[in-house]
């Protein structure tokens, strides 16, 4: 059940934030590089991007674990599999926070 | 009428074929179980599984033109020729129409399909009120076909692990039994990443079932009520805490 609902939760805070971001963006209108800087610079707007990345791996680490557990049979290759995409999800995030802090 | 017939007879044939049937109809042949019927008194080796034909037994349900759906309920006329027979998928076949469904009643056995109340029986029966009566609605009426659980893709990747929306459908009808008092094990019984949360909501199954009932809800509200009675066992654990303090 836990694996569940963190795939409906992760995916509400996903919904809400790109909901948000669009009208974010259509209300600033960030165009042109100072503009754009400004706005994804406020503490609080890289700190829900990076919830947002969180939920977004969370959510794709449930969905491709039940990916395999549906179709790869063979224990030994679906661990494998799991932990490539385990340590790419982990790089990603390390990844995306470099990113957002760097800007 | 045309019709284009799933063929295979293990003990015969080395693997399945289509066999076409071109049949002259009677004017009282309405249903697409009339025309089996017909299609059988040319061919006799041609096996399907009937009893009721009216929708009450579940026997004769089968892929018909890609959907599944009950043969004896089905109009010949709304109907695209050839029309094409297949048995249900995702079951392993017994011969031509017919499945081999233990797998099914294994599932649904699982689930306890029957009333556990641990009360003393009283003089006449078990009363509800029409309310709590009325919570079984679109439940109780399921005839277990198996259309809907064969038309399921989680049921077709994982059919000795997932219960499916027949069995489901059932444990639900058992949870919302107000005489039943088993509710807790019920629910305690679905708890695993296959039995219960396979079902990833595609709704084939209502799509199928010839009675118009809905699994998917069913589904939806056994996952409601493992949330709810979380937290509930969250709450207590608390004010137990609180308590002990």
């Amino acid at each position: 059940m836990r694996l569940w609902l963190s795939q409906r939760l992760t995916a509400v805070i996903m919904a809400v934030y790109i909901v948000l971001l669009i009208i974010l963006l259509a209300i600033q209108q960030p165009v042109g590089f100072d503009v754009w800087h400004a706005f994804v610079s406020p503490g609080w707007f890289r700190l829900i991007t990076f919830l947002f990345f969180i939920s977004l791996f969370i959510h794709a680490w449930l969905g491709v674990s039940d990916v395999f557990q549906d179709y790869i049979y063979n224990l030994k290759l679906r661990a494998y599999l799991q932990m490539i995409v385990d340590i790419l999800l982990v790089v990603y995030l390390v990844w995306v926070s470099f990113i957002l802090w760097n800007i | 009428m045309k019709f284009s017939v799933y063929r295979y007879n293990p003990d015969v044939d080395k693997k399945p074929y289509m066999q076409d049937y071109d049949i002259e109809l009677h004017d009282e042949d309405h249903m697409l179980l009339d025309a089996l019927i017909r299609i059988k008194e040319h061919d006799d080796t041609l096996s399907l599984r009937k009893s009721c034909r009216e929708g009450v037994c579940g026997s004769d349900a089968m892929n018909i033109n890609g959907k599944n759906g009950l043969a004896c309920i089905t109009k010949l006329i709304d109907l695209a020729e050839p029309v094409v027979l297949r048995p249900m998928p995702g079951l392993p076949v017994i011969r031509d129409l017919v499945v081999d469904m233990t797998q099914f009643f294994e599932h649904y056995n699982s689930v306890k399909p029957y009333l556990v109340n641990n009360d003393p029986l009283p003089e006449t029966e078990r009363l509800q009120s029409p309310e709590d009566r009325a919570k079984l609605d679109g439940l109780y009426e399921c005839i277990l076909c198996g259309a809907c659980t064969t038309s399921c893709p989680s049921f077709w990747w994982n059919p000795d692990k997932f219960v499916g929306p027949a069995g489901l459908l059932q444990a639900n009808r058992f949870i919302m039994d107000s005489r039943d008092q088993a509710t807790e094990e019920r629910l305690e019984n679905l708890e695993d990443p296959y039995r219960l949360y396979r079902c990833h909501n595609i709704m084939n199954c209502v799509e199928v079932c010839p009675k118009k009932l809905n699994p998917n809800a069913a589904i939806a509200n056994i996952k409601d009520l493992k949330i709810e009675r979380a937290r509930e066992t969250k709450t207590t654990k608390k004010q137990i805490a609180i308590k002990s303090i």
